[in-house]
């Protein structure tokens, strides 16, 4: 970091002062103003669909709209042969996917999970900061609701937001009952931190690998449990009766390059989010598989999608070393009292405000050309990490963040030391498929929980929801079917034809999908080629 | 600069992963991958470096920056069943689950095999001696690649006993949780926050229900 000697000891003059004066704070109408004029959102490249439920109401971003708008990779004579029979079948293998298993668990039913790289790989593990609930002092689920209502610009299904909040408790419980560890205070209570947007603490942790903790607990949990489980076999396409009801779906398996088609009585989908379109150039902090697949089968089976068009840019993703780009420096190193400047070592906004409006915060630093700019090309704020050991005493940083210093320190950068780049990243799909409070969606024998869904957080989510999400909303999904079984129906194309046939009408040009892997990775998929 | 992955070489770019340095070569289906930052343990590779060919590294690509003449393979450990928890978590216990635990010969293998620096032989002794509020620490980072497990000559499985002492410790100490005064007065506030009539009234009694955690009275 000798190239930015200069600019470090700015940070350092102004630290002592900074300590002193509270961060600017903005008022409504100047958040407003911030985010109509810098939050990608309101900015990118967008346009309206040509085909389905959402069609010629709103813009999406080019690249989500392509996958939207994109035909199934199904021969076009494709007649599904069931080579698994199952009662349900759970296609993700995250948190949310996980939570449902175990809901499903000692009911008797039949449960296949398919998942397109191993159980685990997902955005869940990646999660660094902390889970929310209810606990402290002062504190209900009516409290979490008004911040997360407010964080969504009352944008959200007060009633989905509503079981959102008052299952934390719960959910916290079960985590617990179930191995997860969570940080304790030294009298022996959950530790609760402050999330950006939140009016007091409420975020339990584990260090900054709670998603982790929680993922692999619930790994461990689910191949103890009686379920089925297909690794590297990715959904490629839904399964109907041929009636409008879902049945079934095909995979694509991996391994032995070829499809395999699945009868079921209740399919849900936990797929995930969309990270990985890169949308609008923005590095990512999202897992590999992170890549709109629930969307796109789901929208091409009429079910509507909610909000699909905002995202979350997380306002603390690395700029730099290159290397480094994207990934993800935790708001709890921000709750703690890490602050975020420009170039000049000014304090230009409360790092504890909604991600959204920091995001944008930082964007119009480094466009007006109060940024850093990096040898790689890339420009950035500071975060002062070093503030963390002067406010909580030294080894503070790492005691709390070793994930932290585990992808910093072989970079050569001590972020106990100096302070490190941050950009906004791509980081949470805020939207996505509709459902209802039992989880289903506009196709009657689908359901679908945790990011592939919207609604629950409006149009922008608060730290420690997302895995708070995954958790409730894959039991209540796993609850639900449990209870609303249909009977065994049969499995044809018809409405992945059907949608493919109107698309392929209007817009002749249409890309193959779902994507499956990100574009970055130059990967050549020939399904069922040999 | 140029590598060898699989015994095939590689030409990259500096100061990238080798995550990445393949993704760009259009080789990327050669070493498993998935979170690509550092938590899932997919990507781990063996590395000799130019400098000292003979010795071997266990890294994962996702974080590991290429080096000139650097000499990789894939090297996955498959993943394997776990021994369901116990809420009694006891030396005796722990050796019931996991059999082989003595077997352990102390040569350290598992220690510099494994990607987040875990002391996971010190580790195995603790778990031998019933430290377990330690272990429990020890493997707070622990990504399960599976690499102390796979170079294990006798079987002994330590990412797996640390993770069921883990689970086993929180189940013991799991606290009860409920949330604050539910009941009639939840029951209230609920009413006060979604029973404005429209969006701009709902966001102003969250605001305001924000500030204090009371509906206004």
């Amino acid at each position: 970091m000798d190239w930015a000697k200069s600019l470090i000891q700015k940070v350092e003059d102004t630290r002592e002062n900074r300590l002193k004066v509270p961060a600017p704070e903005l008022s409504d109408e100047e958040t407003q103003a911030l985010l109509e004029k810098y939050h990608p959102d309101y900015t990118g490249q967008a346009r309206a669909l040509c085909v389905g439920p959402n069609a010629d109401e709103e813009s999406f971003p080019c690249e989500l709209a392509d996958m939207l708008e994109s035909a199934s990779m199904l021969p076009p004579d494709f007649k599904p042969e069931p080579e698994i029979e199952t009662d349900v079948l759970i296609l993700g293998g995250g948190g949310s996917a996980a939570s449902a298993v175990l809901a499903l668990e000692g009911s008797g039913l039949k449960v296949h999970l398919a998942t397109k790289l191993r159980l685990g790989d997902s955005n869940t593990v990646m999660a660094e900061g902390g889970i929310q609930s209810a606990l402290g002092e002062n504190d209900s689920p009516r409290r979490h609701f008004a911040d997360s209502f407010v964080g969504g610009h009352g944008e959200n299904d007060a009633g989905l937001l509503k079981i959102l909040c008052e299952s934390g408790p719960k959910e916290i419980r079960r985590l617990s009952q179930l191995g997860c560890l969570f940080d304790r205070t030294e009298d022996g209570a959950y530790r609760l931190r402050l999330g950006g947007g939140a009016s007091v603490p409420r975020v339990l942790a584990c260090r900054d690998y709670t998603g982790l903790e929680i993922m692999r607990v619930l790994r461990d949990a689910v191949r103890l449990s009686s379920a089925n489980i297909l690794e590297e076999s990715p959904a490629i396409e839904l399964l109907d009766d041929g009636e409008g009801q879902v049945s079934g779906a095909v995979l694509w398996d991996r391994k032995n390059n070829k499809f395999i088609c699945v009868s079921a009585r209740a399919v849900l989908l936990a797929t995930g989010g969309a990270g990985q379109l890169r949308l609008k150039g923005f590095g990512t902090s999202n897992h590999i598989g992170a890549t709109a697949d629930g969307l796109t089968l789901a929208y091409r089976q009429g079910c509507r999608l909610v909000h699909a068009n905002s995202f979350q840019f997380h306002p603390s993703g690395a700029c730099y070393p290159p290397a480094l780009e994207g990934q993800l420096v935790t708001e709890a190193i921000r709750s703690l009292g890490a602050q975020a400047l420009n170039c000049e070592g000014k304090h230009f906004v409360s790092e504890m405000a909604f991600r959204d409006v920091l995001s944008s915060a930082i964007i119009r630093e480094v466009s007006e050309g109060r940024g850093v700019k990096t040898p790689s090309g890339s420009a950035g704020v500071w975060l002062d990490t070093p503030l963390i050991d002067i406010r909580h005493g030294r080894g503070a940083l790492r005691k709390q963040f070793p994930g932290l210093f585990h992808r910093w320190e072989p970079m050569g950068i001590d972020p106990s030391k100096i302070p490190i780049l941050i950009y906004p990243t791509l980081h949470y799909q805020n939207g996505g498929i509709r459902i209802n409070e039992h989880c289903q969606t506009d196709a009657p024998g689908l359901w679908a929980s945790g990011e592939a869904t919207g609604g629950v957080h409006g149009t922008n989510r608060l730290m420690g929801n997302s895995l708070l999400d995954v958790m409730a909303f894959g039991r209540r999904a796993g609850e639900h079917i449990r209870e609303n079984m249909s009977a065994r129906k049969a499995i044809t194309a018809n409405n992945a034809e059907r949608f493919r046939s109107i698309l392929l009408d209007k817009r002749p040009d249409a890309l193959k999908g779902p994507l499956l892997f990100p574009r970055e990775m130059n990967l050549k998929i020939r399904i069922g080629e040999n | 600069m140029e590598i060898t992955v699989s015994g095939i070489p590689l030409e990259v770019d500096s100061g990238v992963t080798l995550v990445h340095a393949l993704w760009s070569a259009g080789r990327a289906d050669e070493i498993q991958t998935g979170c690509d930052g550092g938590v899932c343990g997919a990507c781990t590779v063996s590395i000799q470096l130019k400098e000292e060919p003979n010795k071997t590294i266990i890294d994962l690509a996702c974080c590991r920056i290429v080096e000139e003449g650097m000499n990789v393979f894939p090297y996955p450990v498959a993943a394997n069943m776990p021994v369901a928890p116990s809420s009694d978590p006891t030396a005796e216990t722990l050796r019931k689950a996991y059999p082989t635990l003595d077997r352990c010969t102390k040569c350290d293998a598992c220690t510099t095999v494994c990607p987040m620096g875990i002391p996971v032989m010190e580790s195995i002794k603790r778990m031998q001696a019933g430290a377990f509020d330690q272990v429990v620490e020890d493997y707070t980072t622990c990504i399960h690649c599976g690499q102390c497990r796979g170079i294990c000559e006798d079987r002994v499985q330590p990412h797996s006993m640390g993770m069921w002492l883990r689970r086993s410790i929180a189940m013991k100490n799991s606290i009860e949780t409920s949330s604050n005064y539910d009941g009639a007065l939840a029951d209230l506030e609920w009413d006060y926050l979604l029973s404005g009539d429209n969006k701009e009234t709902r966001l102003e009694r969250c605001r305001q229900f924000r500030k204090t955690g009371k509906a206004e009275s």
